[in-house]
């Protein structure tokens, strides 16, 4: 398998290698857990901890040094002080529980945007259970995956001048191919190899992001995955059906971090993110650290998770939403990644930045940011090529109105991750 | 521990029946129930002490994550010495406010308020501790009796200290290098990276 797509004659230049590390013995455990993740139930209800939370935070407070500086655990689970990733930046070794084996750490990397780039330990069985979240989220959609031995199960997207790519297998799915490549030019002895590695590839699953994806649509490789995974910053529903309707398949919309693995998926049906993991208890809470009512947004705050290495209690992420039980699912509704921030009108009314989501969701963004100066102008920039600027003012001065000061930008790119909203104005952080 | 105090037995009766209010969260900026500050200036006053509140400063804490563990045990700290055979003589008063500071913070270095209070062994530690500060001995044990037995919990005590936090620092170096050995390698096989 490595070596076809390695030596595929449309094949990219691989730059880098990887592999997934687990030990023979392990990966049976991984078949484990990967089918725990697609059939657990997820049975809380808002603001009330599952019965696992609190034996889980006492190994926690027990078992690694970043805790065990709490002290002795509280009577309320809300009385826990609350982590943000400026504490796992700058002490991210201390929450290693002591009973991990350190020679059997890998790091998981991310950049970020909050100037707080992290360093996480993670090991491979952590990364082996990203695939049982993934058939979980597929499920929902109709998809089980088939693709075995000397098939493409999967491959990773990237569009960046340097990316880290590399061929691998999956071992839970009889050594099916894993190839993460790079649409950029730069990696591929002629652009026009890029669709016919695809093509030859077939991959049963492309994951990438917004961006990738539209570099995608624009090579239009003739290729029938079963189903696109978009994580990594937001995937607009106009790009999402454009894919959708291109391929196909469902393009699932994941809400994935690298400090908890995919978190939620985005189901129209049930009006947001729906939560897939078991293990994985969420709070939405206020400034202060309280958890609002049930309903009310505030910031996604994770307790639990699957990797061993890194547990958490009380992480906010940074991410705002609501949360509801909705039937059979926990919904994350009107997810945004970072606090929300508020704009002035000409009028002097203000808008929360969830608003201007609303207004472009009908154009096929790849990306956008929104700032507003001292004065109260507006700049927006975005990356779309199939948008024009005077659209997205239209949809904006709907909104805004046509009096506000306003300017559109269509740009290449951003650089990978962007703060999306901003504001230079007293009182926009809502 | 030239006087002798109270038998040992009363004071580790008193701590297995600290009141849930000393046993609360500690105030920390505008987090907890317990204002550790009030509570110490208060067992000061009821002693017979007028203490400055700047000198209690620290134990107002700042960061819940960091002072919360040793508020705690000072707040567990001050139940004991409220017991009304304790007696704070003016020459001990710094002792005290030593316990208090900076005994606190080396004991939540390696335990917690609930292994003081559960634990039958942290308990004498906490409760021979108390009476070394005020010059005491246990009633019933000679000079060297308790010396002898304070010393082996004091060391006890150190090992405790230095094995917890030289552990904690060397694997922290452990998994820091282990991480810098994979950095150029990437995490693998991910079906989807963030």
């Amino acid at each position: 398998m490595l070596a076809l797509l390695r030596e595929h004659p449309n094949a990219p230049i691989y730059r880098n290698h990887s592999g997934h590390r687990l030990a023979p013995e392990e990966v049976e455990r991984a078949r484990q857990l990967e089918d725990e993740a697609v059939r657990a139930e997820i049975d809380w209800h808002p603001n009330q901890p599952p019965q696992w939370v609190k034996p889980f935070v006492e190994r926690c407070l027990a078992t690694s040094p970043f805790y065990r500086r709490y002290g002795a655990m509280p009577r309320a689970f809300t009385q826990l002080p609350t982590l943000t990733r400026e504490d796992l930046a700058r002490d991210m070794p201390y929450f290693v529980p002591d009973e991990v084996d350190v020679e059997r750490l890998i790091n998981f990397r991310t950049s970020g945007t909050s100037g707080h780039p992290l360093l996480l330990a993670s090991h491979p069985l952590v990364a082996a259970q990203y695939l049982g979240y993934h058939k979980r989220a597929l499920r929902r959609f109709g998809v089980r995956l088939r693709h075995g031995r000397d098939q493409v199960g999967v491959i990773l997207l990237g569009v960046q001048s340097i990316c880290f790519t590399y061929v691998s297998i999956t071992p839970t799915m009889d050594d099916s191919g894993l190839a993460k490549i790079n649409l950029h030019p730069n990696d591929w002895r002629s652009p026009d190899d890029r669709a016919k590695y695809l093509e030859a590839m077939q991959p049963e699953v492309i994951a990438g992001d917004p961006i990738s994806f539209a570099a995608l649509l624009d090579i239009d490789p003739r290729i029938q995955p079963a189903a696109l995974l978009s994580t990594s910053m937001t995937l607009m529903p106009a790009l999402c059906d454009r894919l959708r309707a291109r391929y196909g398949c469902p393009v699932l919309d994941l809400y994935s971090m690298n400090e908890a693995g995919p978190i939620a998926v985005f189901d129209s049906a049930a009006g947001g993110h729906v939560l897939l993991q078991q293990r994985m208890y969420i709070e939405i809470l206020d400034d202060d650290d309280q958890p609002v009512a049930t309903g009310q947004r505030g910031e996604v705050t994770l307790t639990g998770g699957f990797n061993f290495c890194l547990p958490l209690v009380r992480y906010r992420t940074g991410d705002h939403a609501a949360l509801e039980r909705r039937g059979g699912d926990l919904v994350l509704i009107g997810l945004e990644g970072r606090p929300p921030v508020k704009y002035r009108r000409h009028d002097g009314r203000w808008l929360n930045n969830i608003e201007i989501t609303h207004a472009l969701r009908p154009l096929p963004l790849v990306q956008f940011s929104v700032h507003q100066d001292a004065s109260g102008h507006i700049a927006v920039d975005f990356v779309g090529a199939s948008v024009a600027e005077s659209e997205v003012e239209h949809a904006l001065q709907m909104l805004l109105g046509t009096e506000t000061s306003l300017r559109v930008r269509r740009v290449a790119g951003f650089d990978r991750k962007i703060i999306q909203y901003t504001s230079a104005l007293p009182g926009a952080q809502a | 521990m030239k006087n002798e105090g109270p038998p040992l037995q009363q004071l580790l009766h008193r701590i297995t029946a600290t009141p849930p209010d000393f046993m609360a969260e500690p105030r920390i900026g505008n987090k907890g129930d317990v204002h550790t500050v009030a509570v110490v200036r208060d067992l000061l006053a009821a002693k017979g002490h007028i203490v400055d509140i700047a000198q209690l400063s620290v134990l107002a804490g700042r960061d819940v994550k960091t002072d919360r563990n040793r508020l705690s045990i000072a707040l567990l700290m001050s139940w004991l010495l409220a017991d009304a055979a304790l007696i704070v003589e003016r020459q001990h008063l710094t002792d005290v406010l030593t316990l208090l500071n900076e005994d606190a913070a080396r004991l939540a270095a390696y335990t917690n308020s609930r292994q003081l209070f559960e634990d039958p062994e942290r308990r004498e530690e906490l409760a021979r501790l108390t009476l070394s500060k005020l010059d005491l001995r246990p009633a019933g044990e000679t000079v060297a009796q308790a010396q002898d037995r304070f010393t082996s919990i004091s060391s006890l005590e150190r090992a405790r200290l230095l094995a917890a936090s030289q552990k904690a620092e060397e694997r922290a170096r452990a998994i820091r290098e282990q991480l810098a050995k994979q950095a150029a390698e990437e995490s693998a096989n991910k079906w989807t990276r963030e």
